[in-house]
């Protein structure tokens, strides 16, 4: 006897199967279980040792007479066993492993075999593809579940489709093109080519001139070059002025309907010369201030802007307009007043973006200090201090008209005085730089080398960060972001899959183009219906504006170590791919040619790079699955990777009118240190991630909502018979982390599901302190890596909100979250529990004088239940002048162990408004519920128990959730897998009943009534744990599984 | 975080360290005994799935302290891989799944059966929740298994178990063979953690019971109102949480200065990890030996094809069964 962790059984019948087994003691063992005759027990026959852990996985390709097995010691071994079961019985004598395949990074669980070809998936999240022919490389490698890794594996007969199941429950189809899976070496090769750069020097800048083969360079010689058919030619010769050190821009113009290419080069003595690329004689020479142009950058806009960033932080500005004149064509450049730079050091410009506005325009910059910048021009009240002192200096302003061959006159420099932001995020990017900024459907986009992307809106003259997206670990050099077309594209490259039948699969062809006309009339059909869908969005997006809900789906492209990526940040998918050598360098990616005005995901992977390396411009394709090997489709969307510790529901969204759907919005927070907002339509049983919130750096472990009124805005009538929700969402957990955020729900009626617009409002830790310690990796932090454990909402007004939250120090703490200044403020803190407090839950009411008074009640590991009475914390006018309470008003041991839930709920009859029920779950399983009449006497509660009621088994395993329907029903939930729904009676607590739950460690509950014209109106419960899951409580109170997840 | 944050977080694992048990799951014996007196009068005791050792530690401090007659206390410890050596133990290395390691044992004692059998083995976590649990179970019952063939009638036995979804099917098993039944909680156990201990007292196996190695023991028909039997058929297992409520909690995070005399220092844990399933891997990532998709295949050849060739030196035991 042994413990096994996987089996597999082979052969046509029971008497000649032979069954081989993965033992615990990481050996594959096997024997014939039907072979023995009587009941003498059957001998294990072969056993193949090598594994180093146990054996989670195994496969046999009879064809090829493998058995491949995979390890907790993260390899994967191919066995050459010969044939098993019928008359090969247990294969040849002594098996031989063929080969060891390492290459995941955790774990592996799955193993599968086709004909030449070896796939593994694990614990890591990735897929590999092992090519048996070259010495078992890693063909591919498919990644895309959102973390927590891959718990299963399919692979199609022939090998061209692969399924893989992530431990987030998403499921994702891949195809795997046959013949593409041998990529022979000299193809590999041609992957990076050196474009034979041929002119004098290094070159140092290097720009695409959008088509495959048009790229131009700057080289340190003060030359220009452009790549075209295969040859270097000179385009510009800067001369001496321009050795040794350049700068380098180009941008499209529009001129008479034909585009042409300006391009401007500075240099270190403030020069830079602008020309057209086909007239490079056509040329203006600029003066930008005095000393090193550190910068140049081409801005779109009503008209062509260059911003040049010279010495002393000085950003000097000129339009471009583009002349016929007698000689043919000129430039026209119009000098306009510069922007100021904060003072640090590192002082230059990085990026900008212009938007227009009013009768001016805004501008939004970032510098290579990290600061944001938001500059307004052409408004003249929107004038800041600094602007205005300057003028008090008596300058004046003046604007010129330089043409031609005309040299900036250089007295008239100083007199011009410069455009001050009008707000500034000092340094938010951090040290290293904002390195983009680019606008897309009124939000800003900005990325910097801090490895972020922060999503920013402009509010009158304030820059605000609304979201903060982190590129993957080890990515902290971001260059910009790309965004993405509709997903709707990606939704109907999986209905024309599912349309084809298994015949049409198999045949479908590598290129795209060929695709289309290789499948028949219905397919076309939905090509048609995609384009007009992506027609109508097209639309939407422009006069929507704003007004938008939810943000782009973008791409961040960046630098992880020496490669230059394409991430997906919602796939968590390595697009594209190219070792370059890392950041510090020029480069350009070129879209594939097919590319509409948005890229796919998919046609990301067959761009191009362009880079500097070493002296020599070098081209490259990704490296990693390319689009034609592989196509990846998500069937399923995933989840948490790893348990949910906590839900809650916010409420429902509808489409309005005649339609019924209505969809239900849940928030989870999990151990995967992401906070998700789902809509679920029970109907159907569907679910959408809305939004993915991944700020905590720490596990998630509770939530709290508060809702607020949708805004009203006049105008925005479109939406006004559809239904929407504006919640402010508290998550906390692990390192004592609050984050808040503003969440905005509402349907969008081109996509035809709901959608969600994150603001994150605010985030606080309480070691906060300590991050900003400059030698802290020298000291050991003394204090406790504090958890939050459970929160509730005490008090809401529209500045500010209440929160408590339950601490792993032994401490309950208050904190005030103020929306409009975004601060998160400390205010009481009480160590009275002296132990890990495990749930806190609060009650508000009104005495019959009208005065609000609020409770708290906050239970910890050793069982006892405290009521603290925060009444006076409504009453103080300042936060920093209220001293809480310095004990409980009342203490109770409830239960042997950990207080793991509280919920409270009042009376409904008048009369006995005045008493409250407290439910409490406990580790020991227990279930308790008292009963306390709250009495006032001068304006202070005295708490009086009038029941307490147990049940001390409710369930065999800790209760962790528990929820109130109303006063009179109680669910809860264990990792008994359990759901039971209680009711109270006068005598006490009923089991009413119990249905056994799929979700495995129940963490998190939520019961929610939903009202209805009568029969329609419904009652709910959602578990998490592993996965979700919703009930619906019907008539009998008797749960019924309504749909799972 | 740095390496004394598993300090912060864990305050047993810290007192272990201060204490010198080689891990935190001695205080989880000591409170258990403090709460059912179960080494009064225990000379023969075994210890299953004893790796690394701290159970054994326990039994060996406590018995022969408690003990005048300090030579009686005999001390078997049973794992599947070596252990330090500790004093006054006797160990076994084998298989709790043999009838030969229950002999040996019986043997160790004399032909006398044991006083007290203990088992805190835990399957190496997978992650897999509900794989986990079920080894788990399988452990549980293989030590059961074996306690039959070793335990005097009377005797105690306790061991680790999760209180996941079968608990109650695993109660009532235990209550075949014990009269006394509880599941127990330590305060030292976390309680985030499903781990739980039964304390099953009173050894007395139904008439006629032959112990048998082959019992398929974890094959009941079970539905799911199992757990919420009514009347006489509902399994009752009281639960008690154990350990003294002024000790330290085991889910607070203290600080690392606990007393303002004594100033924090950092010990390295008293026993290190023994070799992990991945060390190979680990070793060829360290290395960047390990097969990768973009990476040149000249490197490639090294990461995977050198490896199949030198295979199986490492056939290494693994921390529990």
């Amino acid at each position: 006897m042994c413990l096994l962790y996987s089996a597999l059984l082979i052969g046509p019948n029971w008497e000649t199967s032979v069954l081989v087994g993965g033992t615990v003691f990481n050996q594959l063992v096997l024997w014939r279980p039907g072979g023995s005759k009587g009941d003498s027990q059957s001998q294990v026959e072969r056993r193949l040792l090598g594994h180093s852990g146990v054996i989670f996985s195994l496969c046999y390709l009879q064809s090829a007479r493998w058995l491949a097995s995979a390890s907790d010691d993260r390899s994967v071994r191919v066995w050459n066993v010969g044939v098993l079961g019928a008359d090969g019985g247990c294969g040849v004598e002594s098996p031989t492993c063929l080969r060891v395949f390492y290459g995941h990074q955790a774990r592996v669980f799955c193993v599968r075999l086709s004909p030449g070809c070896v796939f593994s998936a694990g614990e890591d999240g990735a897929c590999l593809l092992w090519e048996w022919e070259g010495n078992g490389r890693v063909g591919q490698t498919l990644k895309g579940h959102r973390s927590g890794g891959i718990r299963s594996l399919a692979v199609s007969r022939g090998g061209g489709w692969v399924a893989t199941g992530g431990a987030d429950g998403g499921i994702r189809a891949w195809r795997v093109l046959e013949g593409t899976r041998l990529v022979d070496q000299s193809k590999e090769a041609d992957c990076q080519i050196d474009l034979g750069f041929s002119g004098r020097g290094c070159p140092k800048v290097v720009r695409s001139l959008g088509g495959r083969d048009a790229v131009l360079v700057c080289t340190d010689q003060g030359e220009v070059l452009l790549h075209q058919d295969e040859s270097w030619q000179t385009v510009w010769n800067g001369g001496p002025e321009f050795q040794s050190y350049c700068v380098m821009d180009v941008a499209p113009v529009q001129f008479q309907d034909a585009s042409l290419w300006v391009c401007a080069v500075g240099n270190l003595n403030s020069g830079v010369q602008v020309f057209a690329l086909h007239h490079p004689n056509s040329g203006v020479l600029l003066q930008a201030g005095q000393g090193k142009v550190h910068a140049l950058q081409w801005v779109q806009g009503d008209r062509l802007c260059l911003l040049a960033s010279g010495a002393e932080g000085l950003v000097y500005r000129w339009t471009l307009e583009v002349i016929e004149d007698k000689t043919g064509l000129g430039l026209r450049l119009e000098k306009q007043k510069s922007f100021l730079l904060p003072t640090c050091a590192k002082r230059w410009l990085t990026a900008a973006v212009r938007l227009p506005r009013g009768n001016g325009s805004l501008w939004v910059c970032g510098d290579r200090r990290g600061s944001l910048l938001l500059y307004r021009e052409g408004e003249l009240c929107e004038e800041s201090e600094v602007d205005r002192e300057n003028r008090e200096g008596g300058s004046k302003e003046e604007q010129g008209v330089w043409e031609d061959e005309n040299r900036w006159p250089e007295s008239t420099v100083n007199d011009i005085a410069p455009i001050s932001p009008v707000n500034t995020l000092f340094g938010v990017h951090g040290k290293q730089g904002v390195t983009s900024v680019c606008e897309h459907q009124g939000l800003f986009y900005s990325t910097g080398r801090d490895g972020c992307v922060r999503v920013l809106t402009v509010d009158r003259n304030t820059l605000k960060v609304r979201r903060v997206h982190r590129a993957s670990k080890g990515m902290e050099w971001l260059e910009k972001v790309m965004f993405l077309g509709s997903e709707i594209s990606d939704m109907y490259e999986v209905i024309e899959r599912r349309k084809q039948d298994g015949e049409e699969e198999e045949r479908s062809i590598t290129d795209s183009g060929l695709e289309i006309e290789g499948v028949g009339q219905k397919k076309r059909d939905t090509f048609n219906e995609e384009a007009e869908l992506k027609k109508t969005i097209g639309i939407n997006l422009e006069d929507s504006g704003s007004e938008r809900f939810a943000e782009a789906r973008f791409v961040m492209v960046g630098f992880h170590s020496i490669q230059f990526v394409l991430w997906d940040p919602l796939t968590r998918d390595k697009l594209f791919s190219v070792t370059c050598g890392g950041g510090h360098r020029s480069w350009a990616y070129i879209f594939p040619s097919h590319t509409q005005a948005l890229p796919s995901s998919h046609s990301l992977r067959e761009g191009m790079l362009i880079f500097i390396q070493k002296g020599a411009v070098m081209s490259s394709r990704s490296l990693t699955s390319k689009a034609t090997h592989v196509r990846g489709h998500t069937l399923k969307d995933g989840l948490h990777g790893r348990g949910l510790s906590c839900i809650c529901h916010l409420g429902s969204v509808s489409r309005g009118g005649l339609s019924s759907e209505e969809w239900e919005v849940l928030v989870t927070g999990g151990e995967d240190t992401t906070v998700s907002v789902l809509a679920i339509e029970p109907g159907q049983g569907t679910v959408k991630v809305l939004a993915v919130l991944a700020d905590h750096i720490s596990n998630v472990r509770t939530l709290a909502a508060v809702q607020r009124e949708p805004r009203q805005k006049g105008g925005s009538n479109s939406r006004t018979n559809t239904s929407s929700l504006s919640t402010f969402l508290f998550s906390a957990g692990g390192r004592a982390e609050l984050q808040c955020y503003q969440l905005l729900i509402g349907w969008n009626e081109q996509v035809n599901w709901p959608v969600c617009q994150v603001t994150q409002v605010a985030g606080h830790r309480l070691d906060e302190q300590w991050e900003r310690r400059r030698n802290r990796h020298k000291t050991v932090k003394m204090d406790p890596e504090t958890r939050y454990m459970s929160m509730a909402v005490v008090h809401e007004s529209i500045e500010e909100i209440l929160v408590t939250l339950a601490c792993s120090d032994g401490a309950v703490r208050l904190f005030t979250v103020r929306v409009e200044s975004r601060k998160v403020e400390l205010v009481w803190e009480n160590f009275y529990h002296q132990r890990c407090v495990l749930s806190v839950a609060s009650y508000s009411f009104e005495d019959p004088q009208g005065k609000q008074h609020v409770l708290l009640f906050s239970g910890a590991t050793d069982g006892a239940v405290a009521l603290w009475d925060l009444t006076t914390v409504l009453d103080s006018k300042s936060m920093d002048s209220w001293h809480g309470p310095s004990a409980p008003c009342f203490s109770l041991p409830v239960h042997q162990s950990g207080v793991n839930a509280l919920v409270i709920s009042n009376e409904v009859g008048p009369m006995d408004k005045d008493i409250i029920t407290v439910a409490s779950g406990g580790d020991d399983g227990q279930l308790s519920l008292m009963k306390i009449r709250m009495q006032l006497r001068q304006e202070v509660v005295f708490p009086e128990l009038l029941s307490h009621w147990t049940v001390p088994l409710a369930h065999s395993a800790p209760l962790t959730a528990l929820g109130a329907l109303d006063c009179a029903t109680l669910v809860s939930t264990s990792p008994d897998q359990r759901v039971c729904v209680w009711r109270v009676c006068h005598d006490g607590l009923q089991n009413k009943a119990t249905v056994f739950s799929h979700t495995a460690d129940a963490a998190g509950l939520w019961v929610w009534h939903k009202k209805g014209s009568g029969l329609q109106s419904r009652d709910y419960v959602v578990v998490c744990g592993q996965g979700l899951q919703v009930l619906e409580l019907t008539n009998g109170k008797d749960p019924e599984r309504n749909e799972k997840e | 975080m740095g390496r004394s944050s598993k300090d912060k977080r864990d305050i047993y694992y810290r007192l272990a360290k201060e204490e010198g048990w080689r891990a935190r799951s001695a205080f989880k014996l000591l409170q258990l005994d403090e709460e059912f007196n179960l080494f009064k009068g225990v000379r023969r005791a075994v210890d299953l799935c004893a790796a690394p050792g701290s159970w054994s530690q326990v039994l060996s401090r406590k018995l022969r302290a408690s003990n005048e007659s300090c030579e009686e206390v005999k001390i078997v410890a049973v794992d599947l891989q070596a252990m330090a050596p500790l004093p006054g133990v006797t160990q076994i290395q084998g298989d709790i799944t043999k009838v030969s390691t229950a002999q040996e044992i019986i043997r160790h004692f004399e032909g006398q059966a044991a006083d007290l059998v203990v088992c805190d083995g835990a399957p190496d976590v997978t992650g897999l929740h509900d794989v986990d649990e079920y080894i788990q179970a399988q452990l549980l019952l293989a030590a059961l298994n074996i306690t039959t063939h070793v335990l005097k009638p009377g005797g105690n036995f306790v061991a680790k178990i999760f209180r996941g979804k079968d608990v109650t099917l695993l109660y009532s098993q235990l209550k075949i063979f014990f009269s006394m039944v509880t599941c127990a909680k330590p305060r030292s156990s976390r309680n985030s953690s499903i781990e739980a201990f039964v304390v099953c007292q009173n050894y007395s196996p139904p008439d006629g019971y032959i112990p048998n190695m082959s019992n398929p023991l974890l094959d009941h028909s079970y539905d799911v109102d199992f757990n919420q039997l009514e009347g006489p058929n509902r399994i009752i297992v009281p639960f008690l949480a154990c350990g003294d409520l002024s000790a330290f909690d085991s889910d607070r995070t203290y600080p690392l200065q606990l007393d303002s005399n004594k100033e924090y220092k950092y010990l390295p844990p008293t026993q290190p990890p023994i070799q992990p399933p991945y060390q190979q891997a680990c070793h060829l990532r360290k290395n960047n030996l390990l097969a990768k998709e973009d990476l040149p295949s000249a490197l490639l050849g090294l990461g995977a094809l050198n490896l199949g060739t030198e295979q199986e030196t490492d056939a290494s035991t693994r921390e529990t069964h």
